[in-house]
């Protein structure tokens, strides 16, 4: 009795380690997954695991495989290799704080996603980089800086071969975090009792070979080197690729001798390797980082071909050792390894027991455990202040200064107004009042409407109109004019584009006292109107900065958007109905409906007339400032490079 | 505690030719397929520097040797692209002459203005302090500073940038410009500023100043460190005693 209680003491006091990735069992086999549940499996006694990944299945939620309890988030299917789970992020964030260590299975963006920005700081990251991103390399410029700030957290990053460090440009600007765990196999399972060292498929032909049916795995590459010899070729796995591959298999004619033998059970697969003759990893590009089925291959006895990748894959199996090793993609080449080792049996024999040694010494299941025991208790027991040391000041103050410089500037920039002339910004409001005065007398010309009734309405529009158009026009110049500051006072570049909005709000302050003086003249006054059109105006400026922001930035950047950005709000002003009231022209005019020029002054100018405001351009604001910000956070990511622009 | 660290940092610098400015060209480029080559120079190279409390660097080295650029990745303006950058201690970094000042203000409201950009609340005695440290004439105050020299705007912004202890202070080519009195008086006050417990990093060309100045000279050559020289304590002692006797 006592016992029993000392014991489930002792395993509620087990740290527990979160393991974060897109997808497990039994959603999918392979390498990676493999390697999780191995982790999971063999530091039991140590640590108590949990899995966090996505699921496509509306199956349940909570599901416990291999007594590891795992929590699948539903996905709607897979986006770029990701999974679209929107609520994954808010799942982990939850989940944070209820483990002691988070293993994050790299590369998964979407958790970056939430490390990126400085949630799960509290626990200790270990990050298992398993591949680079490889399949859509043209995204890097924006997943990259997301992992880096990730890694910058971590407290290791596990790989499992050191020429991952030395070849991935990312990892070796943290190589001082990186730890080398080979990955391990526990070879108990590969004893059949056939495998003996003078052991020899009689046949003498059959080439063995695993992995998920997709592109970068290479099948293709197997089966056209089959076509050009006579062996035999397995492929087990399972995956998008399988039409593709199928049609080929067929149009090569070789249905007789290539055969996909689909998902197949461990006890199975591993009879499969005990059986091959030769086991090849036709892998074309660096995702293949390891090569756990070669090592599993390896520890059943069998020779490898594999490929001259920048990974581990080569170093596994040693060309000339435990394999050959052949360009990546080189159908040809391929097909002669493996015709080279099918027609000399005694090569293969030297060779798969070579393997064998190699599985049973380099990479034992005990050693990849204890490993990871090591690396985790370490990240668990490191002191916590210890944590990314790097430039940022504690962000939420200085973000408060990074507003206060702005606003001094643009404060002082209005001050100069008044040092330069008597009148400062009135001088603006002066004009204002000319272009209202013209222009309201120009429509009464056009229309029949009382005009005098319009006008505040007219003048308070093209402020608002002027306010918009002049912020953006500034930020696409405000940062080449404070190249100074920003690269001789390293100020953010951010504070100049803020400033172009706050200098023009104080103008515009300016400008408003000819709407307001036309409105008490002209208008009967309701207050409660006014307060109406709050809302819609808070979403006005906020639409208006965020666009300033990403026009103000991208025109740094290409010097030929600003005459294109000029003409572009003309356009829309033109087609806007800003100056135009909405009985003057015909509402259905389609331009003026997807202008968001029109959506952008209905949200404030209804309310204010006491008209309600059609919902569908609440909803079109409310998209296109959702846009924007998304827009704003992926150019304040990429500000940080604006002074090699200015 | 105030530290740099920077470990094998490396800035690879893109050359932003005329074309690389334009989004056209490089659409089109996109689309007829033409390699679009962007050029880039190391600037800097696998530079390791640790300064801690009291360390007085000087960079020196020949045009383009990255002295300049290596103070912006101190001072965070430009992101590193490798190697990692630890700084404790916040940075007033002064490195082109005229940083933030408007000519067309007059010098009072500069001062008033540069305070307020490194985050402080200017009131009259502070901007009467640091006129009286540039020795100018108190009518020059309501002047514009497009009316002042060279030497005499240098003065203002010297006195302004180093009126307050900064943790770190990053300095590019700051102490050549002014007279030898205002120098003498100026280097006083940088060595005030290390005795407060600050870390001073000035490139320069002037040997003898850095000798003068610094307990460690930096020599880089293409964006590398060639060699690194500890100058003699004794040099900043004898300094410290005139001082005392001025």
């Amino acid at each position: 009795m006592h016992h029993t209680q000392e014991t489930s003491h002792e395993t509620a006091r087990r740290p527990s380690v979160l393991h974060i990735f897109k997808i497990y069992y039994p959603d999918l086999f392979g390498g990676t997954l493999t390697v999780i549940r191995d982790i999971c499996a063999s530091l039991k006694d140590a640590f108590a695991s949990a899995v966090l990944v996505c699921s496509q299945s509306t199956e349940k939620r909570q599901i416990v495989v291999n007594d590891v309890p795992v929590e699948r988030v539903r996905s709607f299917g897979n986006l770029l290799s990701l999974p679209a789970a929107p609520t994954y992020p808010w799942r982990l964030w939850r989940k944070i704080a209820d483990h002691d260590l988070l293993a994050l299975h790299a590369p998964f963006p979407l958790a970056d996603l939430v490390f990126a920005f400085g949630f799960g700081r509290k626990r200790p990251l270990v990050v298992h980089w398993h591949a680079d991103i490889v399949t859509h390399a043209g995204l890097r410029w924006f997943i990259e800086p997301l992992m880096r700030r990730t890694l910058r957290q971590a407290k290791a990053i596990i790989v499992s071969d050191h020429v991952l460090v030395d070849n991935t440009p990312l990892l070796r600007e943290f190589a001082d975090k990186c730890h080398v765990v080979p990955f391990g196999i526990d070879t108990s399972g590969y004893d059949w009792p056939k495998i003996e060292p003078h052991h020899v498929n009689d046949r003498g032909r059959l080439v063995l070979a695993c992995g998920r049916l997709v592109p970068y795995k290479g099948f293709d590459v197997l089966i056209r080197a089959a076509a050009a010899h006579d062996f035999e070729a397995w492929i087990i796995g399972e995956g998008a690729e399988r039409p593709r591959l199928m049609q080929l298999i067929e149009e090569l004619g070789l249905t007789e001798r290539v055969r996909l033998l689909g998902s197949v059970n461990d006890c199975e697969r591993i009879k499969l390797m005990c059986l091959a003759d030769v086991f090849v990893l036709p892998s074309i590009t660096n995702a293949e980082t390891f090569g756990l089925a070669q090592l599993e291959a390896m520890a059943a006895g069998r020779p490898v071909v594999n490929t001259a990748l920048d990974t581990a894959v080569p170093r596994v199996a040693r060309h000339g050792m435990e394999a050959i090793t052949v360009p990546p993609g080189d159908a040809g080449k391929l097909g002669e390894a493996i015709d080279t080792l099918i027609r000399d049996p005694e090569r293969r024999r030297q060779m798969g027991l070579a393997a064998r040694t190699r599985a049973l010494t380099r990479y034992s299941a005990a050693a990849f455990r204890q490993g990871m025991e090591t690396v985790y208790r370490d990240a668990v027991a490191a002191p916590r202040e210890q944590r990314s040391m790097n430039v940022e000041p504690p962000p939420a103050t200085a973000w408060f200064d990074g507003i206060r410089i702005a606003a001094t500037l643009a404060w002082s920039d209005m001050r100069h107004r008044y040092v330069r002339s008597l009148l400062g910004p009135f001088w603006m409001s002066l004009q204002m009042a000319i272009v209202v005065a013209v222009l309201g007398s120009v429509i009464g010309q056009m229309s029949n409407a009382n005009v005098l009734s319009r006008l505040p309405m007219l003048a308070l529009s093209m402020t608002a109109w002027t306010f918009l158009n002049s912020v953006v026009l500034d930020a696409t110049t405000a940062l080449q004019n404070s190249a100074s500051l920003i690269r001789d006072r390293a100020l953010p570049p951010v504070i100049f584009l803020l400033q172009c909005t706050f200098r023009q709000g104080l103008f515009a302050l300016h400008n408003a006292c000819v709407p307001l003086v036309l409105w008490l003249i002209l208008s009967p006054h309701d207050f409660s109107h006014a307060l109406a059109a709050l809302p819609g105006l808070l979403l006005f400026l906020a639409c208006t900065f965020a666009l300033s922001l990403v026009l103000g930035a991208m025109a740094t950047r290409y010097r030929d958007l600003k005459p294109i950005i000029e003409s572009t709000l003309m356009l829309a002003f033109l087609a806007s109905p800003v100056i135009w009231s909405s009985d003057m022209i015909n509402h259905r005019s389609m331009v003026m409906r997807l202008n968001p020029l029109t959506h952008l002054f209905a949200v404030w100018r209804e309310p204010l007339t006491g008209v309600h405001v059609d919902p569908t351009s609440i909803v079109y604001v409310l998209v296109v400032l959702a846009l924007l910000t998304v827009a704003s956070v992926l150019t304040l990511v990429h500000l940080r490079k604006a002074a090699f622009w200015i | 505690m105030i530290s740099i660290s920077l470990r094998n940092v490396c800035l690879d610098y893109p050359l932003y030719g005329a074309y690389d400015y334009s989004l056209k060209r490089r659409l089109l480029g996109h689309l007829i397929r033409e390699p679009g080559e962007m050029r880039i120079i190391r600037a800097v190279d696998d530079v390791t520097i640790e300064a801690e409390t009291g360390a007085r660097i000087g960079l020196a080295g020949p045009n383009g040797s990255g002295k300049s650029t290596l103070l912006r990745l101190i001072a965070g303006v430009y992101p590193p692209s490798s190697g990692s950058i630890t700084i404790r201690g916040n940075v007033v970094p002064l490195l082109g002459l005229n940083a933030g000042v408007n000519l067309d203000f007059v010098a009072e409201d500069n001062i008033a203005l540069l305070l307020r950009i490194s985050g402080r609340k200017p009131t009259q005695t502070m901007i009467d302090e640091i006129w009286a440290f540039t020795e100018l004439e108190a009518r020059m105050r309501r002047l514009p500073l497009r009316m002042f020299s060279s030497g005499m705007l240098m003065r203002v912004l010297f006195a302004t940038a180093t009126a307050f202890p900064a943790d770190i202070l990053l300095l590019d080519e700051w102490l050549s410009v002014v007279d030898e009195h205002f120098a003498e008086k100026a280097q006083a006050r940088l060595l005030h500023l290390v005795s407060r417990a600050a870390i001073v990093v000035i490139a320069s060309h002037d040997q003898p100043l850095l000798r003068r100045t610094c307990t460690r000279i930096i020599n880089l050559d293409h964006g590398r460190i060639a060699s690194t020289v500890t100058v003699e304590p004794p040099a900043a002692h004898a300094l410290e005693l005139r001082e005392k006797r001025a």
